[in-house]
């Protein structure tokens, strides 16, 4: 099997990725046997790798330098070290070790001073963290509708009122490739035990549910995902339920055509 | 900006990216995305698409760094295999969803560890040198070539393309190659150290 080399020409074509048929197989199985081919394929895939310079000078646009590092600020927190814990009291934490001993001889009143205090300090930096997911929540909001806006291919989708419908307006940013969706409306307070509900209806499939709005906001912010690549034929919100339903049940309140 | 990683290797960028250090991709970034770039426009000839995949390229290096071994290849030839597979495919398909698992999940070896182009000034020069012998090429030679390389064409998919003989084909990718070897080969050793 290794006595017969392969034929020079096959490893550049393979290299280039342009070998095909039969002659691709029968070069792929050799090399699998052949240290000596297989280091000339490795070499021609060196020279192959370098043709990337043969293309004419390009340069992205500055834009797509900055969408992508908006991108990777709001994935950051996926890899970076959890937030430390609020260090603003920390100094009283040997306060509270000596508070320890001083309860071991002092009375109960200065006991439960000193209990009350840890519970007020424990409540403190409960709120101070609570505060901390809130922003962050906001920054990552905030981050995403900058993505959105920034990135390629985002198609804007204006919602038009469907007849008979309570009197709203809405509009959608849909990025398919990033699978990303954010609705701005404004809409009038649903009906009693109902809410209002977003769907993207797919090219192909059933209707998916992205969110549900139930009118406590004076505007409606909606932001969701669907898988990436998923095309859209329309976006509708539609009146379901109190906590929307799997599938659109009810009445159509605005209706727009993606693309 | 690219102060943060001026002059860092790419194994000591790649390494601060794993740390969560967003400046580390900026620097990579402002390094290799007009290499990157050139080539992704050259094969889908659409500004757009070419920075889609382009963004993605750096996001998948940035959201899983260990996938690229420093130890197994260089970086900018494993993101320039990577990146004209992909474009390659949305070419090809015209239609660009997430790219296939299979195309990201190269065997090291696919991306030798010779090719080190680090170096900006290496790598304009090289890319100098490779363009001129390009243009030195017969014009039947060079667009054998071009099509395997940047429409990712086969060769049968050139035979058909151009109206000549398989053997035809197979024969001027042979001989452009031999002629392009030199620049490649002054490149591939000059950037390993070898003498």
């Amino acid at each position: 099997m290794t006595e017969r080399h392969v034929n020079p020409e096959d490893l550049d074509l393979s290299a280039l990725g342009a070998l095909d048929g039969e002659e691709k197989e029968a070069l792929e199985a050799h090399v699998r046997t052949c240290p000596a081919c297989a280091q000339a394929l490795e070499a021609a895939r060196r020279r192959v790798a370098l043709l990337a310079f043969a293309a004419p000078s390009a340069s992205p646009a500055p834009g797509v330098r900055d969408a992508l590092l908006r991108r990777a600020r709001m994935e950051r927190p996926m890899r970076v070290a959890p937030a430390p814990r609020p260090r603003r009291f920390a100094w009283l934490t040997p306060a509270l070790a000596v508070a320890a001993m001083v309860f071991a001889v002092l009375d109960g009143w200065l006991w439960s001073r000193n209990a009350a205090a840890s519970r007020q300090i424990s409540d403190l930096e409960s709120q101070i963290a609570l505060a901390q997911t809130q922003n962050r929540e906001i920054a990552h909001a905030s981050a995403a509708a900058d993505e959105l806006l920034g990135a390629p291919g985002t198609m804007h989708v204006s919602l038009a009122q469907q007849p008979d419908a309570p009197q709203g307006r809405a509009g959608v940013l849909y990025n398919p490739r990033m699978g990303m969706v954010m609705c701005v409306g404004q809409l009038p307070p649903p009906p009693a035990g109902k809410s209002y509900q977003l769907w993207l209806v797919p090219m192909q499939g059933k209707p998916m549910s992205l969110g549900v709005y139930s009118g406590s906001k004076s505007s409606m912010e909606m932001m969701s995902h669907v898988a990436p690549g998923t095309e859209a034929k329309a976006f509708a919100i539609t009146v379901e339920p109190l906590g929307g339903m799997p599938q659109p049940t009810g009445p159509k309140v605005l209706v727009g055509v993606a693309g | 900006m690219t102060a943060p990683g001026f002059g860092a290797a790419d194994s000591a960028l790649v390494e601060k990216m794993m740390a969560g250090d967003e400046s580390a991709l900026a620097a990579l970034y402002d390094r290799y995305s007009g290499m990157l770039f050139a080539m992704l426009l050259r094969v889908l000839r659409d500004r757009q698409a070419a920075e889609e995949i382009l963004q993605d390229l750096f996001l998948q290096l940035w959201r899983d760094p260990a996938r690229f071994d420093a130890s197994r290849g260089s970086l900018p030839a494993w993101l320039m295999v990577i990146g004209r597979n992909r474009a390659l495919s949305r070419l090809r398909t015209r239609e660009y969803r997430e790219t296939p698992e299979e195309i990201d999940t190269l065997p090291a070896n696919t991306v030798p560890s010779s090719v080190n182009i680090e170096d900006e000034t290496q790598r304009n020069l090289l890319m100098e040198k490779l363009r001129k012998a390009m243009a030195a090429l017969p014009a039947e030679q060079r667009e054998a070539v071009e099509l395997a390389y940047f429409e990712g064409m086969t060769q049968t998919e050139i035979a058909t393309h151009t109206g000549s003989p398989l053997g035809t084909v197979k024969s001027r990718v042979r001989a452009a190659m031999q002629s392009l070897k030199l620049v490649f080969d002054d490149g591939t050793t000059r950037q390993s150290g070898r003498p």
